[in-house]
This record gives structure tokens, C-alpha cells and sequence, in this order.
């Protein structure tokens, strides 16, 4: 029996660990992370404690000494901000949808495997196919609090803005996510109509799309409670939304009428979520 | 009377396997003939020549008298939708219904639009169609989700998409591998029935010789990608069978 030479070889899951661990500690000697400094200053434990304070009793009117006269109830205007949020969200979402689930299905791998009629235009289908790639990675690379600055800058504060400015990094993710979906399907049936007669696009919409349409359906869901809270942080930039009124109330140490924002905040996602989840229910049954 | 199927000297070799080696077949119209083999003996492969889906290394596959490799690809179509096709996995789309699975065996003659319009709202004479295919034995679950049913019933569904092509030939690649002895008895003798009736081509491959033998007036045998025997199964030796069936020796191959 040859003794076996000790081996240092850590393997690729090793790896992984190392590096993640590696990332961790170059991050926190940059950043100069102390957990002391976690430990909040005097002045901190007050504000943490009388904000927190109010969140088992929000406010249900104002808590400015003097409300002009004319001003809606608060209960009215928070309802009216939550309709504004959820109509952002829903406008940008239907765009997202439209934009990206085009994207997506144009950007899955299905479309673009050398076939052998395809060779004689395989070189411009590359090009297209990089450019469609580069264009969805631009779109989702920079986030909707930028494309606001953006678009603000150009078409001024109007809910349209709000409209683009979140459509357009969901569009990206959204045809990403979709695409990713559409290549994780199995192909088998799609290939089985392929062989039967069907046209690539038929093969497609009907033997590859139907497997991979629940998940799109569970993610698009998923991005449009996302979008629910970009449409409300949007609010930081004046659109009427929840966002404006929570930094307003903040801003003036109103921390009851924060916590009454921010309940309806929470009402609205767990309403989408409610019915997302009965959606959902009703399409797999 | 042309050929419904015709292999000339066809050789298709992948590339660390050789699957069929200067097979020469023909298959005259409303013909039954069983391919038996032991696995690995090339008959999917065979099959799937006989509709395009593979494509031979060298020879010629003809269709109908006409060769596969000078086909346009609209002609392809064609000559696909006319032949049946059912997968040993069976390839059907889990989360649609039955009768969505079904009437997709009729997508070689839609055209785009008409392929989405038989998907969302599926005609209804193709629901009395597919009421009709009684014997293959699916009405009661036509609108049931496909991934609800048995292997059994998923094995008739896909059989039912492939008779809904309309189809001059069938082709079913080991239809009862996935089933119990009684009822693949009852599924091969549906599929000699029903190809009779309609005067369908039909090419099976097969696991199971009894069956080939009590089924088929014709046994063509595979191993190691050529023909050992093409017969009568009355004419059959056992000796020959035996060989067909005999396990990978050392130098088998050589």
C-alpha cells in the first residue's frame, strides 16, 4: 500500500465559501465596519423610542397644532396617496409587462439555436441577440430612484414620470427573469410538436411557454408588490404618493401620521398579496 | 405503390456511438411492422429517421417516395404532420388539459393565429373529434389537467395527439414500457386496430418480442444497429431470437 500524499485541494464548493468569506472582510475593512458604533448615541435612543412609541398608536388626525382650513381629513388623504401608489404601480407594471415579457420571449435561447436553416443568418442573429441582451442589462442595471432623476430633469414632476421611471428597470428584470424561465423549461414537447409539424413559434407557444408561464406568472406577483414600494418611495421626489407624506410628517416629528402611512403601506401589499394568492390558486386548480 | 418509408444504405453515427450502420428498410402503406431489439440497439433512432428527426450520416430516408434531405422546409411540415409520432416520454405539456394536448397534434395545419386560436378556445368539432377517439379511451378527462392523470391515461392521451394529426403512419416508440403487462397488451392491440381501420402505416418498437410476435405479421430485429432478421414472425428460430437477445459479450463488438 503507496501512503497517500496529503491533498490541500478544497474543491469548487470550497471556493465558493472562500470567496463569499474573502468578499466579506475586504468589504468590512473598506467600509471600516465597528459594531460599537451599532449603539445608538443618547439623542438616538429618544427619537428610537418615541418613534416606536407610536406605532401601537398612529395618528387619526393631524398632529400639526394648526391645519389650514380646507385640508383633507387625514384618514382621506392617506387613502387618496395609497390610490395614487397603487395606480403608479399598476400603470408601470402593465407597461413592465408588455415591454419585458416581449423582451424576455424575443431574449430566450429558444429562438436563437443554430438550426440548420438558421446557419446562413447565424452572424446578424449574434449581433441582434448581444444587442437585445446589452439593451435589457442597461435597462435593469440602474434603478428606478436614477431613471427619476433622469426623467425628472426632463419631463418634470408628473405621474408619467413616476409611470417610466419604475417601468423601465422592471421591464429589464422582468425580460431577464422571464427570459431565464423560458430556457429552464424543458424542451421535450416543444421539440415532440416540432416533429409533428409545428411551426418553431407554435412549437413555442404551445409545447415550451405553458411550462414556464406559472413561474412568470408567481414572479410578475412578486415584481408588482415590488413595484408597489418603489411607487411609494418614489414619493420622496413629490409624486403624490405614500412616500411624500411619510418624509413631510418625518421631517416635522409627526411620527403618529408616519405610522399611519406606513399601516397603509402595509394594508396595500397584504391586500396584493391576498389576492396574488387567490389568483394564483384559481390558475394552478 | 410507393414506399410509405424507404431507407437506403443508412448509417447515422454520433460521435462516440454508431446508432444504425447501412440499414436498408422499406415500409409499403397500411403495412404493420414491429422493430424489436434489446435497448441500445438503435430503434428510436430508426424511428425518429422515419419522421426528420434524426438525420442519417449517410444514405437516404424517403417519405412517400420522396427523400427527407431535399425537402423545403414548408414540405417538411408536411410530410411531419402527416406521421404520428408517439414519444417513449410521451412529450406532453404537463399543466395544459387533455384536450389542449390533443388538438396540438393539429398544429402542422394551423397557421400561427389558427394555432393560438385552437389553444385558448379549442374548436368544437375538435372536442367531438376527440369524444370520437372513444376507444383510446380519454373523454371523461378531457378538460382535466394532464399532469392529474395516470401514466396509463398520459400514454392515450399522447396516442389520441397523434392520431389527431390525421396521419398516414404511426410511429409509437416503445408505447408500453411505462405500462403493466395487461394493459400494454390492450394499448398494442388498440394501436394494430386502429392503424387497420384507417389504413395507417405502422412502425413500432418494441421491448417485448411476445408482443411483436402475437401482433405482427412482420418483426424486423436490431442489434447493434443492423438488421439481424426482417420476417414473418412465424419464420422465427428461437436461436435467432436468442441472439438478438443475448447480453453484451467481451469482443461482441469487435
Amino acid at each position: 500500500m503507496t501512503a497517500k500524499t496529503p491533498s490541500f485541494s478544497i474543491g469548487p464548493r470550497g471556493w465558493v465559501l472562500l470567496s463569499l468569506l474573502a468578499s466579506a472582510v475586504w468589504a468590512s475593512v473598506t467600509l471600516d465596519l465597528d459594531v460599537r458604533r451599532l449603539v445608538p448615541t443618547e439623542g438616538g435612543w429618544s427619537v428610537a423610542a418615541e418613534f416606536l412609541a407610536r406605532a401601537v398608536s398612529p395618528a387619526l388626525t393631524y398632529e400639526a397644532a394648526v391645519v389650514p382650513a380646507g385640508t383633507q381629513p387625514l384618514l382621506v388623504k392617506a387613502t387618496e396617496a395609497a390610490r395614487m401608489t397603487l395606480a403608479i404601480a399598476a400603470a408601470a407594471m402593465s407597461l413592465a409587462l408588455v415591454a419585458g415579457g416581449t423582451l424576455g420571449l424575443c431574449a430566450s435561447t429558444f429562438w436563437w439555436r443554430g438550426t440548420v436553416r438558421g446557419v446562413r443568418r447565424r452572424f446578424p442573429f449574434v449581433v441582434a441577440y448581444a444587442g437585445l441582451r446589452i439593451l435589457i442589462a442597461v435597462m435593469r442595471s440602474v434603478h428606478e430612484l436614477f431613471w427619476a432623476v433622469l426623467l425628472l430633469a426632463v419631463f418634470g414632476l408628473g405621474n408619467l414620470t413616476a409611470v417610466v421611471a419604475i417601468a423601465i428597470p422592471y421591464t429589464g428584470v422582468l425580460a431577464k427573469v422571464f427570459s431565464e424561465l423560458i430556457d429552464e423549461a424543458p424542451r421535450d414537447a416543444g421539440d415532440a410538436l416540432d416533429g409533428l409539424g409545428a411551426s418553431r413559434f407554435q412549437a413555442f407557444i404551445f409545447g415550451v411557454l405553458p411550462r414556464a408561464l406559472p413561474d412568470m406568472g408567481a414572479y410578475a406577483f412578486y415584481r408588482f408588490e415590488c413595484a408597489l414600494r418603489s411607487s411609494a418611495i418614489l414619493g420622496f421626489f413629490g409624486f403624490p404618493t405614500l412616500g411624500y407624506y411619510v418624509t413631510a410628517s418625518f421631517e416635522n416629528l409627526h411620527y403618529g401620521e408616519v405610522w399611519s402611512y406606513l399601516y397603509v403601506l402595509f394594508v396595500l401589499i397584504a391586500l396584493v398579496d391576498w389576492w396574488s394568492g387567490q389568483l394564483r390558486r384559481r390558475l394552478v386548480a | 405503390m410507393t414506399a410509405t418509408f424507404q431507407l437506403r444504405r443508412v448509417t447515422v453515427s454520433y460521435p462516440d456511438i454508431r446508432a444504425l450502420a447501412a440499414v436498408d428498410l422499406q415500409v409499403d402503406p397500411g403495412e404493420a411492422v414491429a422493430i424489436v431489439g434489446p435497448s441500445g440497439a438503435g430503434k428510436t433512432t430508426l424511428l425518429r429517421l422515419l419522421n426528420g428527426s434524426a438525420r442519417p450520416t449517410s444514405g437516404t430516408v424517403a417519405v412517400g417516395g420522396e427523400r427527407l434531405s431535399e425537402m423545403s422546409p414548408r414540405r417538411l411540415r408536411e410530410a411531419r404532420a402527416s406521421i404520428g409520432f408517439v414519444h417513449q416520454d410521451l412529450r406532453l405539456v404537463p399543466n395544459l388539459r387533455v384536450l389542449q394536448n390533443v388538438t396540438a397534434g393539429q398544429l402542422g395545419r394551423l397557421s400561427t393565429l389558427g394555432a393560438v386560436r385552437a389553444l385558448v378556445w379549442p374548436p368544437r368539432d375538435a372536442v367531438r373529434q376527440v369524444h370520437e377517439m372513444e376507444r383510446v379511451g380519454i373523454p371523461e378527462k378531457l378538460f382535466a389537467s394532464t399532469d392529474r392523470l395516470s401514466g396509463g391515461q398520459r400514454q392515450r392521451v399522447a396516442v389520441a395527439r397523434a392520431l389527431f394529426q390525421q396521419p398516414v403512419a404511426l410511429l409509437p416508440d416503445e408505447p408500453v414500457s411505462s405500462v403493466d403487462p395487461a394493459r400494454a397488451r390492450d394499448l398494442v392491440q388498440l394501436l394494430v386496430e386502429i392503424s387497420a381501420e384507417r389504413g395507417l402505416t405502422l412502425c413500432v418498437s418494441l421491448h417485448n418480442l411476445e408482443l411483436a410476435r402475437d401482433y405482427f405479421p412482420r418483426v424486423v430485429g436490431l442489434r447493434h444497429g443492423r438488421i439481424a432478421f426482417d420476417r414473418p414472425p412465424s419464420t422465427l428460430a428461437q436461436g435467432e431470437i436468442d441472439a438478438l437477445f443475448r447480453l453484451e459479450t467481451a469482443g461482441d463488438r469487435a
